[in-house]
């Protein structure tokens, strides 16, 4: 019983963990301008993080160290610097846009200036990294997340022509107002926001933290095989009511208060607060995920202590680089920079720094001598090799569809 | 051509781009007033979302101001949409005293709230309709 609890809790942990800022605002943009026409991305982007996410759990579970610990190792300082350089400029880009997602969803709530709530937020996420325990962090934040199902019933109360949202999606092919690149590029944006390397950092060292071991494989499938795809359908909702509300209205979404209008008009004040609480907490739980991801993957590069499952004094410069890191984050964001902007493009440069994350990862996971029986099999294989392919054309396309369409515009 | 001129072509579609931003603005400033009016959203999420609009307009109103037009009908198109940009800012203007007004501020006799949400999505149905034909002039879809 204890067991079927703990997987129940991975699995809503997982859902409500997956849908972060860059999801938001990147599944809402798409939704209000392209409709249901990029949900294969949503799909495609879903199965990549779970193939890779299990992968870096199993690699965690099964030699009881962080993924990334191994790729210093295994691929030597250099690949391994390459990755560490370009996943913690990518995961602080994306600190800083979750904790402006949390000072524009306290600006949503209360009217009050969001440059007033960042550094509130700034030091509400150092607090809880200092104090609170790593269960307790991840698994609060993951749950108060999962009241975003409230654009999932919001869809329902839109009561919306299901038959015109498949229409949209299948086959999918850019509306007549919008140019192929805008699609394109959009498309990227979709499949860097869904494969964040920071969601594989966070998932390799908790699993480490949690103390998994190779008994703790079935619990890692499942929390990933079932929490993000459903995650995935929440992300899918969004872009859903943006498409039944907004769209035919000529609206396009270029602010978090534009997101939540569909739920406003589909359940009023009530459903509205459940969102807005769920928007806090999705972007909360991400800015804590992403602070220790920028801890975890310069602390296990450099070999020092590291991990919440030790007091601070043990892992002093583990710490410190959070510390830093949410410091930084907060010192862009006081600069006036719109952190929707910033969002928008910590998703694209998560595109380009993709292969980065994933290559040493799928080769770590075919690694007999970490892994023992437990190495990739020939269909892991097969569709890692797959999404490597996927991977690499999506990095090297980013930043040239960028240029070309004016960041989408 | 001078240095920061742009093809006629260029000017106008800048222009139309520029409008679509403010008809968005516009029919997101509708269906907040709407949704307020009918106690679907609470004051802040209005007001923030009122906000915002104005932002998106003074990035329009920027966008206009900062166009160097080529040649006579770039010129034509542009100050028709700097003068329905301004025209829609002002409504939205409104648009937030009126939310104000709404959330218990003290506005009782203000010249600048209207007096109902009907007023005020007449004026704002106004203001679209000016947006939508200067669109139209400026070949935007």
């Amino acid at each position: 019983m204890k067991k079927v609890m703990g997987a129940a809790l991975g699995i809503l942990t997982a859902i409500g963990g997956f849908v972060d800022i860059g999801d938001l605002v990147t599944n809402a943009v798409v939704g209000s301008r392209f409709g249901l026409s990029l949900a294969w991305v949503v799909a495609v982007g879903v199965v990549g993080i779970c193939l890779f996410a299990s992968m870096a759990g199993r690699v965690a579970a099964v030699s009881g160290r962080a993924t990334f610990e191994i790729v210093r190792e295994r691929l030597g300082p250099r690949v391994a610097g390459a990755n560490v350089v370009a996943s913690f400029a990518i995961t602080l880009l994306t600190l800083t846009a979750e904790i402006g997602g949390i000072a524009l969803a306290l600006h949503l709530a209360s009217s009050v200036e969001p440059r007033l709530w960042i550094p509130v937020a700034g030091l509400a996420v150092w607090l809880v990294l200092w104090r609170v325990k790593f269960e307790v962090m991840e698994n609060v934040a993951g749950l108060m997340g999962l009241l975003l199902v409230g654009f999932a019933v919001a869809l329902f109360l839109l009561g919306p022509d299901w038959g015109e949202l498949l229409r949209q999606a299948v086959p999918p092919s850019p509306p007549g107002t919008e140019h192929a690149a805008t699609y394109w590029y959009y498309a990227v944006a979709l499949f860097g926001a869904a494969m964040t390397p920071y969601e594989v950092f966070f998932f390799s060292s908790g699993a480490v933290e949690e103390r998994w071991t190779a008994k703790d494989l079935a619990t890692n499938r499942i929390n990933v095989l079932i929490g993000f795809p459903l995650g995935g359908l929440l992300s899918l909702s969004i872009a859903a009511c943006a498409a039944v509300v907004l769209l035919p209205a000529g609206i396009e979404v270029s602010a978090l208060s534009q997101i939540v209008l569909p739920v406003a008009q589909a359940g009023g004040p009530l459903l509205l607060a459940v969102v807005i609480v769920g928007i806090v907490a999705a972007t909360f739980g991400a800015a804590l995920e992403t602070a220790l991801s920028s801890g975890y993957s310069v602390a296990q590069y450099l070999g020092w202590s590291w991990g919440k499952f030790r007091r601070p004094a043990h892992a002093a410069r583990f710490h410190v680089t959070m510390i830093l890191a949410v410091l930084l984050g907060v010192g862009i964001l006081m600069t006036s920079v719109d952190p929707v902007m910033v969002t928008e493009m910590s998703v694209v440069f998560s595109a380009v720094a993709l292969p980065l994350t994933y290559v040493p990862i799928l080769v770590v996971a075919n690694d007999p001598q970490y892994m023992g029986r437990y190495v990739n099999g020939r269909f892991v294989n097969a569709l890692g090799t797959v999404y490597l392919v996927i991977v690499v054309a999506a990095a090297l396309a980013a930043v040239p569809l960028m240029i070309a369409t004016g960041a989408g515009s | 051509m001078h240095r920061g001129q742009q093809e006629p072509g260029q000017a106008t579609a800048s222009v139309a781009d520029a409008l679509v931003e403010a008809r968005s603005a516009a029919e997101t400033t509708r269906l907040t007033v709407d949704l307020l009016a009918r106690g679907r959203v609470t004051g802040p999420v209005a007001d923030t979302a009122l906000l915002d609009q104005l932002d998106a307009l003074d990035e329009a109103d920027r966008a206009l101001t900062t166009l160097v037009p080529p040649d006579v009908t770039s010129s034509d198109r542009r100050t028709e949409g700097l003068t329905t940009v301004g025209d829609l800012t002002d409504v939205v203007v409104q648009a937030r005293e009126w939310v104000a007004a709404r959330s218990g501020g003290d506005l009782a006799g203000a010249d600048a709230v209207p007096a109902d949400a009907d007023a005020l999505l007449d004026d704002l149905a106004a203001a679209t309709d000016a947006v939508e034909q200067a669109l139209s002039e400026a070949g935007g879809p």
